[in-house]
């Protein structure tokens, strides 16, 4: 073989894979029946995806999960310009074409919103009351932050990333001023104009928006119209006073002080389950699946528990997997008697965390991660 | 009902594939890419973005409707389940965010939110709706 075919090969490989990925095949094999949203909040929208429905690899982007803080005024792609000022030699102006120009890069993480499982905790705590599914899996495709910020170049001191979004506040409510550590900035962060192969839907943040892989949505800023390296980090409500986690569990219902808690960053591991029977037959094999993910690295194992937790048998991983990105998980489990079965799932990450049975309460309600149950009826 | 939703669907993917022909005819004079098959969906759900919740009736639904809505829709309210506590500092803070409740009005709003939307509420169903621009 030589180099050109090579070439050819590898280019028509590729070609395949891409098709695969962001071709009809995309989500494909979920059923119309199954193709719906769950929408909490009418406006502001806010909408999550259904368990069932996140049974693939890829979400796609009509069923990923929507988190809007306020109704957004889509900026015009034809006019938008992300300005990089704050500490740097030159700031910089660069519209969609100048960051199309930049080397392209892609990352397949998950998305997470820090309130998905708010609806869990309990005593209950104000806010939208998410389910399960503001979650979802997409690959994403942009310019490198480290090769963005290198245009404006980087003064010394900086440590944190402010970003802002073109969506205003109304009234009196404070911005969504942000920043982030910009090592993991420089590291992993992408400016991402597509999504899944897709130019960057708008309710996700078009023409572009910021990825921080493994780390909770609250820091993956939409709409993205600046980025301006700093010293110190951003002040205010959105820093300050919310999206902040505690550094150590407390009982529930206790509130936390604001130096007892440190902002919201790497995801906690974690599995869901998207697949089971609501009824079975003793004897039976039944098909259980699901996701897993956590922010600190690759997902190496998840197991089922039907006897709370005493004893626990490891389902099968799918092929698919990236660093950020969730790996899928199935198990056939056969009931042996008739009767009511909680089955129980938890992942653990190459890191060694274990998704641990409670999830720890806080008054924002972030990172519920407890173990997901299910009921399946067994009859004789 | 069944009859006319199949024969809605029937004829949305008659004028999908005859779009979808139409386009590809467009394109390959110009570029050769592959055809997106969009998948089926349930047309009788309601768009995503497009249904909003209404407040129940009571002596402070105008007070609320008046503060709360003019931010977001009444869905989000409709959901919560908190104490008067929680109220009372939800109603503050929502206060010094611009959120017009006249001193006077306060407490009868408070009573209302707690009556309606207290720790034993478990009415809030979202709104199933269709995939996003479907």
């Amino acid at each position: 073989m030589n180099r050109r075919s090579l070439l050819a090969g590898a280019a028509a490989a590729s070609g395949a894979a891409l098709f695969a990925r962001f071709g009809r095949l995309v989500g494909a094999d979920i059923p119309a029946a199954r193709r719906r949203l769950l929408q909490v909040n009418g406006y502001p929208v806010d909408a999550e995806t259904p368990l069932d429905v996140l049974t693939t690899y890829l979400t796609p982007n009509d069923l990923f999960f929507v988190r809007h803080h306020w109704v957004p005024l889509f900026p015009d792609p034809e006019r938008w310009k992300l300005t990089i000022d704050g500490d740097v030699s030159r700031p910089v102006e660069l519209t969609i074409a100048d960051l199309k120009k930049l080397p392209e890069a892609s990352v397949t993480s998950v998305l997470q919103c820090a309130e998905n499982g708010r609806g869990h905790f309990k005593p209950y705590i104000p806010g939208v009351q998410w389910s399960d599914g503001a979650v979802g899996n997409a690959r994403w495709t942009g310019a490198r932050v480290k090769d963005v910020l290198a245009k404006a170049g980087l003064k010394r001191g900086v440590k944190h990333l402010h970003t802002l979004g073109s969506d205003k506040p109304p009234l009196r409510v404070p911005p969504f001023h942000r920043s982030l550590d910009i090592e993991k900035a420089l590291e992993d962060g992408v400016i991402a104009y597509e999504m899944n192969g897709e130019p960057l839907p708008e309710e996700h943040g078009a023409p572009a928006r910021l990825v921080v892989p493994g780390w909770s949505g609250n820091h993956w800023m939409k709409w993205l119209v600046r980025l301006a390296p700093r010293p110190a980090a951003q002040k205010g409500f959105y820093m300050d006073v919310s999206y902040r986690f505690p550094k150590k569990p407390g009982a529930p219902g206790v509130v936390f002080t604001p130096e007892e808690m440190a902002p919201v960053t790497e995801l906690p591991v974690k599995s869901s389950i998207t697949t089971y029977p609501e009824r079975t037959k003793a004897g039976a094999p039944a098909a259980v699946a699901g996701f897993a993910f956590s922010g600190a690295g690759e997902i190496a194992k998840v197991e089922i528990s039907v006897d709370d937790g005493a004893t626990w048998k490891a389902a099968a991983l799918g092929q698919d997997h990236d660093r950020f990105a969730w790996r899928l998980w199935s198990h056939t489990f056969t009931p042996h008697a008739p009767g009511k079965v909680r089955l129980l799932a938890r992942a653990t990450d190459s890191r060694g965390g274990v998704q641990p049975r409670e999830a720890v309460w806080n008054q924002n309600g972030y990172f519920h991660s407890g173990w997901q149950a299910v009921e399946i009826e067994v009859d004789a | 009902m069944r009859r006319a939703v199949l024969a809605a669907a029937v004829l949305l993917a008659c004028a999908s594939l005859v779009a979808a022909q139409a386009g590809k005819e467009l394109k390959s004079r110009v570029e050769t890419r592959a055809v997106r098959v969009v998948p089926m969906i349930d047309s009788s759900l309601p768009g995503f973005g497009l249904q909003f919740a209404d407040l129940p009736p009571g002596p402070a639904k105008d007070t609320a409707e008046y503060a709360c809505l003019t931010c977001h829709s009444a869905d989000v309210l409709r959901q919560q389940r908190l104490s008067e506590r929680q109220w009372a500092a939800a109603v503050t803070k929502m206060n010094g965010w611009g959120a017009d409740v006249p001193e006077a009005k306060r407490d009868e709003l408070i009573a209302y939110l707690v009556k309606n939307f207290g720790p034993d509420n478990d009415r809030f169903k979202p709104v199933v709706t269709r995939p996003i621009g479907r």
